[in-house]
């Protein structure tokens, strides 16, 4: 599993830009810059969307008076699903940056993955937020299956 | 399996959201004596599936529903979760449209229904497809090309019946 001083791996994630679904690399999110990482379960799902995204929502700004430049997070949905969850969470308004990793590469590579077959989730993300200067792990919030608490915006501030 | 006139939908079982949550449903047990529209789309909230095949069928629904169609199903490669905000937004759940998860594509592939493009970050999602099942049985079937919307629209499949 990933930890704090590692560097994180290369990945290929995908947004919807202007002219429809393209491929971002990582790694040049990532470096020369202070970012935050933060991954849920899953777009639409009860907790990541009522506790998880807004606590990001809420101290954005915050996050960049401190010197982050960018705020992301990461789900394995795709990233039509991703655009409009970004749209009705006020996310893309607060300036979050939503990519998918729609195989679960990503996620698999940072030893992350779980499943719940019975509520139809295959590979998703665990929860977590880490804070990531120029590609290396400085801090890594990595919530119990279930809970959404340790790796909210307010108790990743903290950690900035 | 391929989609057959006369032939059988493959045995499977998906997520859908129940009043409490997740649950399980077997599509055998919605087929059983009953006479339903299945139709199969590449994902909820991509382009031609929310703009043109769901309002599709929900302007059929209707018109489906008094030819004898007891159910109308939609079935994608997506999680229940995806799948009912979905169906809120694009109006297909208020005109009474069932929505079924394949979360992990197991029906899309004994199908042979599934495509994976992933510089879109679509995997092992279903191309589009709608058949009429009576008793588990298909009496009509319209599988559009990969990556069209032409036949497996509400108003071509009413148009078989």
């Amino acid at each position: 599993m990933i930890a704090v001083n590692d560097r994180l791996p290369e990945a290929t994630l995908i947004r919807i830009g202007p002219e429809g679904p393209e491929e971002v690399s990582l790694l040049s999110k990532l470096k020369g810059r202070k970012v935050i990482l933060f991954a849920v379960p899953g777009a639409f799902t009860p907790t990541c969307d009522s506790a998880h995204m807004p606590s990001f929502v809420r101290t954005a700004d915050t996050f960049r008076k401190k010197g982050v430049d960018e705020i992301i997070c990461i789900s394995v949905n795709d990233a039509h699903v991703m655009r409009y969850w970004g749209e009705t969470t006020g996310a893309k308004a607060a300036g979050i940056t939503l990519l998918a990793d729609a195989d679960g590469a990503f996620t698999r590579a940072l030893g992350l993955s779980f499943s719940n077959p019975k509520a139809g989730m295959f590979d998703r993300s665990r929860r977590y937020a880490m804070v990531v200067d120029d590609g290396v792990v400085k801090a890594f919030d990595l919530d119990e299956l279930g809970q959404c608490q340790i790796s909210t915006g307010e108790a990743l501030l903290s950690r900035v | 399996m391929a989609i057959s006139i006369g032939g059988r939908l493959p045995e499977a079982t998906f997520a859908t959201m129940g009043a409490k949550g997740p649950e399980t449903v077997s599509l055998a047990d919605r087929l059983k004596g009953r006479k339903v529209v299945v139709f199969g789309l590449p994902g909820a909230y991509t382009g031609p599936c929310s703009t043109v095949h769901i309002p599709s069928f929900i302007r059929t629904a209707e018109a489906f529903r008094k030819k004898g169609v007891e159910e109308i199903i939609c079935i994608a490669v997506n999680d229940p979760f995806v799948l009912k905000a979905w169906g809120e937004s694009t109006g297909a759940t208020a005109a009474g449209i069932s929505f079924f998860g394949d979360a992990d594509a197991s029906f899309t592939k004994a199908l042979g229904m599934e495509f994976t493009a992933p510089h879109l970050g679509l995997v092992n999602r279903s191309n589009r497809y709608a058949v009429v099942v009576e008793d588990g049985v298909i009496t009509a079937a319209n599988i559009d090309k990969p990556g069209e919307c032409n036949i497996s629209t509400g108003e071509s499949l009413l148009a078989t019946l």
